[in-house]
């Protein structure tokens, strides 16, 4: 017998503003919370007792846990998942109608809020939040940690980043300075030569004297008509004013506006060791895709492009706070850094004239073929041509270590496994590749497999990309006709399961380089990017970007709609987290990698990642199925 | 059992408040039942002071439990309106502001209303003589009725089950913390019966693990606890 109230008491109250606390609760109305919570019962069960067994009958209820943790088994008894405050369970049986597959097993003494089936279809049709949830699960999360780091990142940018970091971090360039008894005609030339607004004028020492800049010139210099062979000393403002090179951007916006200047000479110890300028400030804000595609494309200096690479990690950082997707933002980076390679490229080969009349096509690979490169990148390429002499092939592969330098430069570090254009087992003719290819599907070891999973992703970056789509082609068409191969790509893949845990959510490394963290890279993204490229090679598609193998391939293996989103978004969750962990790292000075303490995550990202990781398993299961291992 | 008390004059009933008290049923419980199948209601009284024979009843929170689960619909808070609002030092304790206290229902009301949602089933508390004093003796007062339901006591259940948590658990928040029961904010009558039937629930799964599975055979064994106790 029960008693229906109209209106929430206390408890009913307190019930609701727990569940507020977790998704998709959050985001309900408050009257089909209350609808919620006056038909919850709470239940208790003790370590090791079975919430629900696998059953062939539609289950009665939905389990929300309260507190504590429920672990879901197989019928073989490998646990799959588990599920903490505010996770909800067996969703996929009750919206099939269908008997639960596991077996849910209290993992610590658990308190559960159980919703009556016939209430839980209610509230399905009453609200599209809930609905939402129940049904796109992984996307809800997700929008939902969206606008937390939207919200958190703005702060930080305006806050923080911008204005708070040292005026050290935007000098791009050694000084410009001269000494005092310079002619002016030598000091305006060293300014044009290196494109500055402003020359410092120092003593022997190294401190600065004074400064010059353009608009001076024009007032003092000009139009006064002093003759250029005047000492700049006699032209200068003296005793500039200076900052200490340590001191925040936000005092060189303050001085500026007090003196009305636009150049700052920073110092260190004294000695003058940059210039800061008030378009060098602003620039923080107006960096934009456009804005850095042109400034590389009009680049003549090769010696140059190391400043413009720091603004792509600066753009993708303020891309990251404004909260664009991964899908985008890998794309983003990985366009401009093939803006910056091709340029640095086509700077280097207008100089070479040994590789005048040769078809050669520069390869990108790795995570750069597949248009996902993330903020800690090093260099994976390679270079096609299609016939050489051993001298063309001598000059082909300076040219390539020439190249290789300068993207070292811009922040490409050399490949440590030499997987570089430079390297001559990576420098071949079209019809050395083929071998090398045949070699490695052949073979089948494992370190062809390794080398297939680098190789097999390469796109062509610049030069002759006839080469490599023909080559593709061949590729497509050789691994169609090894079924052997792709099952042992697929054998491979399959080794590296994702981390989720049995006793604990997530089971993190053992590595003592890296204690409880787990690889968002090797055991996150990897499992996808492996399962794509297989199934793209079994399709025959030309494509190598995971997000578009998958779609690419998802008809031919009848891998429905809903499904292929999930992967997509779980992947795209992962690249994210990857960003924020390197992003963040980045501006704590440390050098950018892959390893995450899940600790660190907030609880939503948390069950996100979880899903995630479960989302890997579901593209695994697929490949074994498929593969029959 | 119901019986009338006639020492005290009762205050003056309404036509409908009396026809309530007269048709109100505290059905005799089978405590021979399983555990698993007994609706009980667990119960926190909010008063005006420490002192259970005299202070007054301020509120009433209750919780119940059927089929081993509580059912958060099936819950109730009634609060008593009083004459004169109680010291500042309990507002303290029980946050229950003046004006609160005044806003309730009448004493007659509330606890009609009270004894109408329990029906008789087995009362449940944490130091359950205290509100079983308080309870007792406003239904006396009020409705010249005495309360037939069955008391039991979470705090002597507790260490008669959990003997080795017992020598560090006094107070309910022990027993809570001992469980790892993470209870929503405390300190309302409601929200305290909660806990306890947080509580209850693991008692309850416990007993039954210790083949206790009927509410009789655990009354015997408090009864002999507490005759070992007393004596």
């Amino acid at each position: 017998m029960t008693h229906i109230m109209p209106l929430a008491n206390s408890l009913h109250r307190a019930t609701i503003d727990a569940l507020q606390r977790q998704a998709p609760f959050s985001a309900m109305a408050e009257d089909e919370l209350l609808w919620l919570v006056q038909r919850l019962s709470v239940a208790y069960f003790a370590r090791d007792a079975v919430l629900l067994p696998p059953a062939d009958t539609p289950p009665d209820a939905l389990f929300i846990v309260k507190q504590g943790t429920v672990a879901g088994a197989t019928a073989e008894g490998q646990t799959v998942l588990q599920l903490a405050t505010g996770e909800m369970f067996p969703l996929g049986a009750l919206l099939a109608g269908r008997g639960a597959a596991n077996r849910y097993v209290a993992a610590t003494d658990t308190f559960c809020y159980l919703l009556p089936a016939a209430d839980f279809h209610a509230l399905l049709a009453k609200s599209p939040e809930f609905h939402d949830f129940c049904t796109r699960r992984i996307a809800s999360l997700l929008e939902e940690s969206q606008r937390a780091v939207q919200s958190e990142y703005a702060l930080a940018l305006d806050d923080e980043s911008r204005f708070a970091r040292p005026l050290a971090s935007l000098i791009r360039r050694a000084p410009v300075s001269v000494l005092a008894a310079t002619p002016l005609a030598d000091a305006l030339a060293v300014m044009e030569a290196a494109r500055v607004g402003s020359v410092v004028v120092t003593d022997d020492a190294g401190q600065p004297r004074g400064i010059l800049t353009l608009k001076d010139v024009l007032a003092r210099v000009t139009l006064a008509g002093v003759p250029l062979a005047t000492p700049i000393s006699s032209v200068m403002t003296p005793d500039p004013a200076t900052l200490s090179a340590d001191a925040p951007v936000a005092d060189a916006l303050v001085l500026m506006a007090r003196q009305g200047i636009h150049h700052i000479p920073l110092v260190e110890a004294g000695r003058l060791t940059g210039v800061v300028s008030e378009k060098d400030i602003f620039a923080l804000r107006r960096l934009s895709v456009e804005g850095i595609t042109s400034a590389i494309a009009r680049s003549e200096d090769a010696a140059r492009l190391p400043a413009l690479a720091l603004d792509i990690g600066d753009l993708a950082h303020s891309l990251l706070a404004q909260g664009m997707d991964a899908e985008n933002l890998t794309a983003i980076i990985s366009s401009l850094n093939d803006r910056l390679t091709e340029r640095i490229i086509a700077l280097e080969c207008e100089a070479d004239d040994a590789l005048v009349g040769l078809r050669w096509c520069w390869l990108a690979l790795g995570s750069e073929g597949r248009k996902e490169q993330t903020l800690a990148t090093d260099q994976d390429n390679a270079l096609i041509f299609a016939e050489a002499s051993d001298v063309q092939r001598d000059a082909l592969l300076a040219f390539a270590l020439r190249v290789n330098h300068r993207l070292d430069a811009c922040g490409f570090p050399l490949c440590q496994g030499g997987i570089m254009a430079s390297n001559p087992k990576w420098c071949l003719s079209a019809a050395d590749w083929q071998q090398q290819f045949t070699q490695w599907i052949d073979h089948g070891s494992p370190e062809a497999l390794l080398h297939a999973s680098i190789f097999f992703d390469f796109r062509p970056l610049t030069g002759d990309a006839s080469l490599a789509l023909d080559l593709r082609a061949w590729l497509n068409r050789s691994a169609q006709k090894n079924p052997r191969f792709l099952h042992q790509m697929a054998g491979n893949a399959l080794r590296n399961r994702p981390p989720l845990g049995l006793v604990r959510d997530f089971v993190l490394s053992g590595n003592d380089a890296h204690p409880h963290t787990i690889d968002l890279k090797l055991n996150g993204a990897t499992p996808f990017v492996d399962a794509a490229r297989i199934f793209a090679l079994a399709a025959g598609s030309p494509q190598t970007n995971t997000a578009k193998r998958l779609r690419a391939a998802a008809p031919a293996l009848h891998i429905p709609d809903a499904e292929l989103a999930d992967w997509n978004r779980a992947f795209h969750f992962l690249q994210l987290l990857r960003l924020r962990h390197q992003h963040g790292q980045q501006r704590a000075g440390t050098v950018p990698d892959n390893h995450l303490d899940p600790d660190t995550l907030n609880p939503l990202d948390r069950r996100i990642l979880k899903e995630a990781l479960r989302q890997a398993r579901k593209v695994q299961a697929r490949l074994a199925l498929d593969y029959q291992l | 059992m119901i019986w009338p008390f006639t020492k005290r004059p009762l205050p003056p009933l309404d036509a409908t408040s009396s026809a309530r008290r007269d048709t109100l049923v505290q059905p005799k419980i089978d405590l021979g039942r399983p555990l698993a199948d007994m609706r009980w209601c667990v119960v926190d009284t909010e008063t005006g002071g420490l002192d259970a024979q005299r202070d007054p009843l301020l509120a009433i929170g209750t919780v119940t439990i059927e089929h081993g689960r509580i059912a958060l619909d099936a819950s109730q808070e009634v609060g008593l309106t009083q004459a004169q609002s109680t010291a500042a030092a309990n507002i303290l304790i029980h946050g229950i502001s003046g004006s609160e206290q005044r806003a309730g229902q009448a004493p007659h009301d509330a606890l009609l209303s009270w004894l109408e949602f329990t029906q008789g089933a087995p009362l449940v508390a944490f130091h359950a003589a205290f509100d079983q004093t308080v309870l007792q003796r406003a239904v006396r007062e009020q409705l010249g009725l005495s309360i037939a339901a069955p008391w039991f006591d979470a705090a002597v259940v507790a260490p008669l089950l959990f003997p080795d948590a017992a020598p560090h658990c006094r107070h309910l928040d022990d027993w809570l913390a001992h469980f790892g029961i993470a209870v929503y904010a405390r300190h309302g009558a409601l929200a305290d019966a909660y806990a306890t039937a947080e509580l209850w629930l693991v008692l309850l799964q416990a007993a039954q693990r210790n083949k206790i599975d009927t509410a009789q055979h655990l009354r015997g064994l408090l009864r002999a606890r507490r005759w070992l106790s007393v004596n």
